[in-house]
């Protein structure tokens, strides 16, 4: 099994990578751990209904992420939501509701622009690659399921502690030095999740996005079920602040769900208590900080010739799916350009 | 009030409403917002305030003698570096470049350096301290740099070319030993009628540039053992030392 180009990681950024380069001509395959595509941009599904539990909403101010965006069938970029947003809290990044930013919502779901992304590209899902090697003018990848992938050129587009931990894996390698100490002075934040089902004649609140500015857990309430064009229940989607996350990171997840299930109830009303149905997501590396940006994707040229490209969320400027997109799309161009040894 | 003073204040009314379709891709677009009187330790200057149309930092020219409306105006631009500008960092020669272009441009009839904002404007300052402590660790830090990337040389054309044309100075004399500058400029509609080699006194801190051989690579050690950064898109020459 051997591909000119191999992406770990289905995610935003590999997957614009992947389009680009399978546009250009290349054969690619995706890796992907997950049984579906996206990565954090993500959806699960309540008895049909879709419940986004990474971002809330695309938005960005870059002109060929907005266009890519709005080839999604479905997306809404006019008046798109939140149309009522409420409290004083501080969205995750500052620019999110300044005028330049074009805000995008995908009423089917945010992994359907990931799906878009992908068709058209080879992924293959439920494979973790789980350690890197050289042979020869080769990467060979070990995946936990004991396939061997091999490759010339190889793209991580993970989280970036994820993407340090497979680079560990490699023998040291002097052209990578630089990189990996680079990439050890950023970081990610955690975000705890909690997705929640109500009857749809339960007593909504009137936003659709509530910024808590006096709670020590919540980051945001969001009604996820105000996207949804005919939803058939009341879904709230309640993500914790950075620093609260990741004090309780290791706790079992009844214990924080618990936690931030009685925080909300204290903000919207005590109906919150009583889900239908509930779900806890822990996301142990949900995204940038502010200040953690760099401006653009790495592409390093090993000894023997492989080539190995780093991209995602932290290899551009801004962060959040429109930085991870763009740095996919920038590292295909690299590829492409800084081509032939 | 001099007429010269009364000329640079018209332009911050005729600026009020100004608009234009902008320079370069991205559209770039400033409006002189306030003059005042700067006497420097390094001459008597006007600093000319400029509001622009792409980020929140207010870029700013340093005008000595009467420039308004003038030709072949003796001009530096000048990259903003915290470290070097302000605190007199000797990781790079920043401080040095600025010193001697505002020492030599208040010394002429007339001039202008165009200080550049530019760091802290998204990714900025933290970065290249990033990129030091990279070095620190003595490594080889290309990739790493351009990761970084702390310039963004083709909006401060931009901005450059908009800022002389709204002071209307219609050519320059640009102070730069890089070439591809003037290209630059002269492809953001500002004529330069003559490119003046931007040479640095010699002095303890920049010593090395003289004792090294490495001219032609461009990559210099300098005493601590730390490679130079070029922070202001410009190589540095020295006066003595070998072409």
């Amino acid at each position: 099994m051997e591909r000119e180009v191999i992406i770990i990681g289905g995610g935003i950024a590999g997957l614009q990578c992947g389009r680009d380069l399978r546009l250009a001509g290349h054969e690619v395959r995706v890796l992907e751990r997950a049984r579906g595509v996206g990565g954090r941009c993500a959806t699960r599904c309540f008895e049909g209904q879709p419940i986004d539990f990474g971002p809330m909403f695309l938005h960005g101010r870059a002109l060929p992420f907005v266009q890519a965006v709005a080839e999604v069938e479905g997306a809404v970029l006019h008046a798109a939501w939140p149309h009522q947003i409420q409290g004083q809290g501080q969205p995750c990044q500052l620019n999110t509701f300044a005028a330049t930013e074009t805000r995008v919502t995908l009423p089917a779901g945010m992994n359907t622009f990931a799906k878009h992304l992908a068709a058209g590209v080879e992924v293959r899902l439920q494979t973790c690659v789980t350690g890197i090697s050289l042979e020869g003018d080769r990467f060979l990848l070990n995946t936990d399921d004991g396939a061997t992938f091999a490759c010339q050129d190889l793209v991580l587009a993970l989280a970036l502690e994820q993407t340090l931990r497979l680079l560990g894996t490699l023998e040291t390698q002097p052209e990578l030095a630089s990189i990996q100490a680079l990439l050890g002075m950023f970081a990610s934040v955690p975000c705890l999740t909690l997705l929640a089902a109500y009857p749809l004649a339960t007593q909504a609140p009137d936003w659709d996005l509530l910024y808590p500015d006096d709670s020590e857990s919540l980051q945001l309430i969001a009604q996820d079920s105000r996207k949804r064009g005919e939803p058939k229940y009341l879904t709230l989607v309640i993500q914790a602040r950075p620093r609260w996350s990741r004090e309780r990171l290791e706790l079992p997840q009844a214990t924080w769900a618990a936690e931030l299930l009685k925080e909300a109830a204290g903000c919207v009303g005590e109906w919150v208590l009583r889900p239908l149905w509930q779900s806890p997501h822990r996301w142990r590396f949900a995204r940038v900080d502010r200040g953690n940006e760099l401006a653009r994707p790495v592409l390093t040229r090993l000894k023997a010739g492989q080539r190995l490209g780093l991209a995602g969320d932290v290899f551009a400027p801004g962060g959040g799916v429109q930085a991870a997109w763009l740095s996919g799309s920038a590292l295909a161009q690299r590829l492409l350009t800084e081509e032939q040894r | 009030m001099t007429t010269m003073d009364a000329r640079l204040n018209e332009l911050v009314e005729r600026d009020r409403n100004h608009e234009c379709p902008g320079l370069g891709h991205d559209h770039v677009c400033v409006r002189i917002v306030a003059v005042a009187k700067l006497p420097s330790r390094f001459g008597d200057f006007r600093v000319v305030a400029f509001w622009n149309n792409r980020d929140q930092k207010d870029h700013i020219a340093v005008v000595h003698g009467d420039v308004v409306g003038a030709e072949d105006v003796p001009t530096r631009m000048h990259s903003e570096c915290l470290t070097g500008d302000v605190i007199g960092s000797l990781r790079c020669d920043c401080r040095d470049q600025l010193e001697t272009a505002l020492k030599k441009i208040g010394a002429l009839e007339r001039g202008v350096v165009l200080y550049l904002r530019q760091e802290g404007r998204g990714i900025g300052l933290a970065n290249k301290i990033r990129a030091y402590a990279l070095q620190d660790q003595g490594m080889d830090t290309v990739e790493a740099n351009l990761a970084l990337g702390f310039r963004d040389d083709e909006r401060d054309y931009a901005v450059a070319a908009h800022m002389l044309q709204s002071l209307g100075i219609s050519s320059v004399q640009l102070m730069t030993n890089n070439p591809t500058k003037v290209q630059q400029l002269e492809q953001y509609g500002v004529q330069v009628s003559k490119r003046l080699p931007h040479l640095l006194p010699p002095n303890s801190h920049n010593r090395f540039y003289l004792e090294t051989k490495a001219q032609r690579s461009g990559h210099y050690i300098d005493f601590t053992g730390l490679p130079r950064l070029q922070e202001q898109s410009d190589p540095v020459r020295i006066e003595g030392m070998l072409e």
